[in-house]
């Protein structure tokens, strides 16, 4: 099912609450597609990366090449936004330099390490990187899969778009209103062109490249053939409730959610105190099963060995191949 | 001779009327440019407050952004402080005065 499902879609973001596995699961998923011939980019967002450890490679910001099938592969990308803070505010400090005159130069310079520095930079950079890395994987990969932080920093991440949308139209309008105020107070002294300056064409220029930005990862983001989440959980209580919460609030977002994967199950035929487990988790899977309607769920059972390294992987992605 | 006097007194008579009607014009029409001036003036002041959020001390989720916008409006920043009443650059690292 899991399988089929990667195979279908071209963005998945795997997530749910913190240590349920959400990258064993979301390798082990790229490795099963690069083995049914697909080219996959694995790309982790979540700030403490688990996914060099488990590949048992040094993972950074550039895509490196994790697994080799005869047909496919699985390129990994460790997130990290101060590479990309670092171009960002290289470029802007390019285009101040071109457009102000010598004396401004290094107060300038000052005023963009600043800024640099603000909270939400490091965010905004995050989304910068996933955005960049999204167009990437849709134009030279087969799927592109993200292993994603714990489910707030991801929500929070997903929905920023919108907002940001939001943002940027409200500082157009503001330009828009300038303009007209401009043209009125001209076309009261007959019209002559006052050609507008070369500061506000950049402006605008500049915000209206964000918003598209923007619009393109929201619509991505939301569409349903492109797009799905995979929230993944254990059999516990709090994992349970907190899966919940993920699924409204992507309800609320307009992301698709393609699958449930109930993680670690114990098994039934070793020992009373497992069958006992096991018992447990049926009764603490049931809250989920009443509201999950027709979204389809996976359960993958607990497995004795250390999930990191390429074998552990394939066990894993078998299970996963698995109808 | 007849002629070109009645052309001569033509003449003079629309220049003089061209620049009463440009009179009249200034008389009615100045004081709502003068309006629309200020109007576009406040809009562009707003704007420069939004944008410069961040480094005037409020927290500005957009600071990533809104630096992109900087170039665009820093010669303006110095004329800008002169308006909202501050003598002085309020920002330290900007030394415009």
């Amino acid at each position: 099912m899991l399988l089929t499902l990667a195979t279908a879609r071209k963005v998945l973001f795997v997530g749910g609450k913190g240590g349920v596995g959400k990258t064993s699961v979301a390798s082990a998923l790229a490795l099963a597609r690069a083995r049914s011939g697909g080219r996959v980019l694995l790309v982790s967002t979540d700030p403490a990366h688990n996914l060099g450890y488990i590949w048992e490679m040094s993972l950074s910001d550039t895509p490196a090449r994790v697994f080799t099938a005869p047909s496919g592969y699985v390129d990994a990308v460790e997130v990290d936004p101060h590479v990309t803070i670092e171009r960002h505010f290289a470029a802007v400090t390019t285009t101040m330099m071109k457009l102000l005159p010598e004396r401004l130069h290094p107060s300038a310079k000052a005023h963009l390490a600043l800024a640099k520095t603000a909270p939400g930079s490091h965010e905004s950079a995050t989304l910068e990187r996933i955005a960049e890395l999204m167009e990437q994987g849709l134009d030279e990969y087969d799927l592109v899969l993200f292993d994603t932080a714990p489910s707030g920093h991801t929500l929070h991440l997903l929905s920023l778009p919108e907002k940001l949308s939001g943002w940027t139209d409200s500082l157009l309008a503001s330009r828009s209103r300038s303009d007209r105020f401009a043209a009125a107070a001209r076309g009261l002294v007959g019209g002559e062109q006052d050609p507008e300056s070369a500061a506000d064409s950049e402006l605008r220029r500049t915000l209206l490249a964000r918003r598209d930005r923007f619009a393109r990862m929201t619509k991505t983001i939301t569409d349903p053939s492109t797009t799905g989440f995979v929230v993944v959980t254990v059999a516990e209580t709090m994992p349970i409730a907190e899966s919940l919460d993920i699924v409204n609030q992507l309800h609320a977002l307009g992301v698709d959610i393609a699958a449930v994967v109930i993680n670690r199950r114990s098994p039934t035929d070793a020992g009373a105190f497992l069958k006992e487990r096991s018992k447990r988790e049926e009764a603490s899977l049931l809250p989920l099963r009443e509201h999950l309607g027709a979204i389809p769920t996976t359960e993958l059972p607990l497995l004795g060995r250390d999930m990191t390294g390429e074998d552990a992987l394939e066990e894993l992605a078998t299970l996963i191949a698995a109808p | 001779m007849e002629p070109s006097t009645a052309g001569q007194r033509w003449e003079r008579f629309s220049r003089r009327w061209s620049a009463f009607r440009d009179g009249l014009q200034d008389y009615y029409v100045g004081p709502y440019r003068q309006m629309f001036r200020r109007e576009q003036q406040d809009e562009d002041d707003l704007f420069m407050i939004a944008v410069l959020g961040e480094a005037l001390g409020v927290p500005d989720p957009a600071a990533y952004y809104t630096a992109e916008l900087m170039p665009a409006l820093w010669e303006d920043f110095h004329s800008w402080h002169r308006r909202m009443g501050i003598p002085r650059s309020p920002l330290d690292q900007i030394g415009c005065c």
